[in-house]
């Protein structure tokens, strides 16, 4: 294959890595195999805040499998993963995702049997309600707390287009539909960082717009993105940065423009 | 009162000593009989789960059932027993096809769930227990009235049948175990058992296959049946001991493996054995069903299991 | 008159049996094989502190609800992280150890003899001595246990249990305490079942072993699944169909010798032809998918 003009990108290495004052996620030689095979190979990658940044490759390379890692569903084999300073691999994924890591499924992964406004209603974050003895002893403080979750939960409803659906059960939505929901859902669970697993895939085109422009105004609100996307046009539009990753390693990365420019990832990968 | 001399005191410490013994080893010996007679009934429960992943409970109905056919072919009916055993297991092979077409297969169709399918399998149990016990009453019934023939190895005692036990489990179980290794259908079996799609995909009809471990599983239930119910008799209840026992012994055995149920059943056999002589027989179930619980906390994947990491499933 | 009342006692212990499952099974979506453990643990525990210790009913019925829910957690703590048929496994044996111990630890409470003379439990220091006091007596702790797990239910608590048994990992993903919030609902179920126990055991005044069975656990799971899981009115319907199925029977004039097996028969039938045409039950919203 034509691999030679990836040398005229910078090849990774572990020891190149900066830390800048806006790094929220540093993964430090991370690897993890599934019985031999490699899923992800000595990977060491930073993301910042305020940035979006892309992880692009063919499938199996091993992208969202860096993300079971970073939110904890996986455990590396070795390596070390920080967040903002603080070391959390190891950690339960309910526990770094109350830290501030907010993660995208690629298979959507929504409440099938709760409504729309469930789905987003559960989501919110240190609800009082979700102990059970205050939900009886304090029901009136737990009903008032409620009110504010659903009226919240109606806007972000509303910010996705699905505000007549908000009685319909999530299994009945279009995969579209259910993908929208659980951008609702992330952004009421808060997060500092978001971790996109093909958020634009099954979207329709002018939801993708607003999409895009929610993702980047994410950014601009100091936030920390990171996308998985397979659509190019979606890369060069959004993204500050990229890696292009492929058999579990990170081959190249650098400015949107540069790794897609690169001829040999445009043969290799893109087939154009 | 005489004094006792310290002569005799130590002959009948030592004579204790060697009922002791020899109370050990017939129960050792009962053990592994009842070892033969489980594996079987594991086995068969094995072939099933290991290749379907259904948690069939109405393999202890089957196992009732078993016996049942055999009573009526055996005593209602006075035929003679070699047809009547045969008459009964193609029977209760035919329940387990039965079981599969029409409550399991449906399911399976329909994409449900495994736990539907085992609450599915919970209700066929309740149905054909009760069937039995409506027909036949709940009382203990017999097959061979009368006293057996015993035969003596050193301080073990075995009755005939119990040496048929012993004798059908060790040539049955190898036997099996080479065919599932050298046949065809052994290799499709095992197959199914590793990966169901890539199976369906390679052209093997899966449902066929499905169909003749269904057989082959009720089957070998109704065969430990009989033998035990030639030993003790019976009543509509005995299934679900046995079931329980072959479940047992898939767990701590190794799930996926067809060596580990019958490995497991003769451990718990032998298990039971010492429990009842060290304990009490009233302990045992706490004890098999505290093993379950061990095995299924501390190594799921069983004796001879290779380890699956939950994790994998995920990605 | 009585023979109504009776059955009207019996579907008000039934009722909270099934509600308190719903939690576990409806709910979390965790299909337990030992909630009749914990139903025999609250029946021994408040008899026992009657008889022993002499404390008044609801004394010890508070100590049993207690206790109940701490030895829930003997097997909820570990067993939790297995799934389907293992957590299932489990359960069952949990199950059959605590019938085991019911059964033979002979010094506390009487074995296979079950233990007699129960005394009458006693509001306001009057006597709940007649089966229609008693079914007032049960249908107030009933309604009450109702109203509070209906409260648990239609809480934010009942949704994000919802939440969990739609899709755990993505309850994970939000920062949810999936184990925790299992354990805690695991718990509280337990702790309910342990009321019906109570009742059960003030209104026969005589308990033993073989009325919390492995089959027992089996009957409950049958009233959650022909009622339906995961609302409140399924169990609801489930418990009132279960307990009434026998007494139709009767009136059938089908002999007692075969009602008894024709009862189960049709158990099992339905839980057959329900799994695969209605696997959420007759009202019931979660079918074990």
């Amino acid at each position: 294959m034509g691999n030679t003009g990836l040398n005229e990108l910078q090849t990774w290495k572990a020891k190149e890595v900066v830390s800048v004052n806006g790094v929220t996620i540093e993964c430090c030689n991370l690897t993890k195999t599934f019985g031999g095979l490699k899923a992800v190979d000595d990977v060491s990658v930073t993301f910042e805040a305020g940035k979006v940044t892309a992880l692009i490759g063919p499938n199996g390379a091993g992208k969202t499998t860096l993300f079971h890692l970073i939110s904890g569903f996986l455990r590396p084999d070795s390596g070390q993963i920080f967040y903002r300073g603080r070391r959390i691999d190891g950690l339960p994924p309910w526990r770094i995702a109350q830290m501030g890591i907010g993660r995208l499924f690629q298979d959507v992964r929504v409440f099938g049997k709760l409504s729309a406004l469930d789905n987003v209603r559960v989501a919110f974050r240190k609800q009082s309600g979700e102990n059970p003895l205050w939900t009886v002893v304090r029901r009136l403080k737990v009903n008032r707390e409620e009110q504010t979750f659903t009226e919240e939960a109606k806007r972000l409803l509303q910010f996705v287009g699905l505000s007549e659906l908000e009685n319909a059960l999530a299994e009945d939505l279009s995969y579209g539909q259910q993908k929208l929901l659980t951008i609702a859902r992330l952004l009421a669970a808060g997060a500092d960082v978001f971790l996109l697993d093909e958020p634009t895939a099954g979207v329709n085109p002018e939801m993708v717009r607003s999409l895009l422009s929610l993702i980047r105004r994410l950014a601009e609100e100091g936030k920390t993105v990171v996308v998985i996307e397979h659509n190019m046009n979606v890369v060069m539009e959004i993204a500050d940065w990229v890696f292009f990753m492929d058999e579990g390693q990170i081959i190249a990365f650098g400015l949107p423009e540069e790794v897609l420019g690169d001829r040999a990832v445009r043969t290799a990968y893109l087939g154009i | 009162m005489s004094r006792p001399n310290l002569k005799s005191v130590k002959r009948e410490i030592a004579d204790a000593f060697m009922e002791e013994s020899k109370m050990l080893w017939q129960l050792l010996a009962n053990g592994f009989v009842n070892g033969c007679l489980f594996a079987l009934t594991a086995f068969g429960f094995a072939l099933i789960y290991n290749t379907t992943r259904i948690f069939h409970i109405a393999h202890g109905a089957i196992y009732t059932a078993g016996a049942y056919l055999c009573y009526v072919f055996l005593v209602k009916l006075g035929w003679n027993m070699p047809l009547a055993i045969i008459l009964a297991l193609t029977l209760t092979a035919l329940l387990g096809i039965l079981t599969e077409l029409l409550v399991y297969a449906p399911l399976e169709r329909r994409g449900a769930s495994l736990l539907v399918a085992l609450l599915s399998s919970l209700g066929l149990y309740i149905a054909l227990v009760n069937f039995i016990a409506m027909v036949f009453g709940n009382e203990t019934k017999v097959l061979r009235p009368g006293v057996e023939a015993t035969f003596h190895f050193g301080p073990i005692i075995l009755t005939r049948i119990q040496f048929a036990q012993v004798i059908t489990a060790c040539v049955l179980l190898p036997l099996l175990l080479l065919l599932l290794r050298l046949t065809d259908w052994g290799k499709k079996i095992r197959a199914l058992r590793d990966n169901p799609t890539l199976t369906e995909v390679m052209g093997v009809n899966t449902r066929v296959v499905r169909l003749f471990v269904f057989a082959l599983g009720s089957a070998l239930a109704g065969i430990s049946a009989v033998l035990s119910a030639l030993d003790i008799g019976m009543d509509p209840h005995i299934g679900m001991p046995a079931l329980l026992i072959a479940a047992v012994a898939l767990i701590i055995g190794g799930v996926g493996t067809f060596e580990g149920p019958i490995i497991g059943a003769f451990l718990l056999c032998i298990l039971q054995s010492l429990v009842i002589w060290q304990v009490s027989a009233r302990w045992m179930d706490a004890v098999t069903f505290g093993l379950l619980i061990f095995f299924l906390l501390f190594r799921p994947q069983g004796l001879l299991g290779q380890r699956r990491r939950l994790e994998e499933a995920l990605t | 008159m009585n023979y109504l009342w009776h059955i009207l006692v019996m579907i008000n212990i039934y009722i909270i049996l099934a509600l308190s499952f719903n939690l576990v099974a409806g709910y979390t979506g965790l299909l337990s094989l030992c909630h009749a453990a914990f139903y025999g643990i609250g029946a021994y525990a408040t008899t026992l502190l009657m008889m022993k210790a002499g404390w008044g009913f609801f004394p010890s019925l508070l100590a049993a609800i207690l206790l109940t829910g701490v030895l829930s957690l003997i097997i909820a703590v570990p067993s939790l992280r297995l799934r389907g048929d293992y957590f299932v496994l489990a359960t069952l044996g949990f199950q059959i150890i605590v019938f085991t111990i019911l059964y033979n630890w002979v010094s506390l409470t009487r074995g296979p003899y079950g233990i007699p003379g129960i005394p009458i439990p006693k509001v306001f220091g009057v006597e709940v001595n007649t089966v229609f006091r008693y079914f007032l007596f049960s249908g107030v702790i009933a309604g009450f246990c109702s109203l509070l797990l209906w409260m648990l239910k239609t809480s934010p608590f009942g949704r994000v249990l919802k939440a969990i048994r739609e899709d755990e990992i993505a309850a994970a993903a939000l920062g949810k305490n999936v184990s925790g919030l299992k354990v805690t609902a695991f718990a509280i179920a337990a702790g309910f079942a342990a009321v019906p126990g109570a009742l059960f055991a003030g209104y026969m005044r005589y308990i033993d072993p073989t009325s919390f069975t492995l089959m027992e656990s089996v009957f409950i799971i049958a009233i959650i699944i022909i009622g339906g899981a995961g609302n409140f009115i399924g169990p609801v319907v489930g418990a009132a169909f279960m307990v009434l199925l026998p007494e139709a029977l009767r009136f059938l004039h089908i002999p007692d010798a075969i009602a008894a097996n024709m009862r189960q028969i049709i158990y099992g039938l339905l839980l057959i032809i329900l799994m695969r045409y209605r696997p959420q039950g007759l009202f019931g919203e979660y079918g074990f998918e």
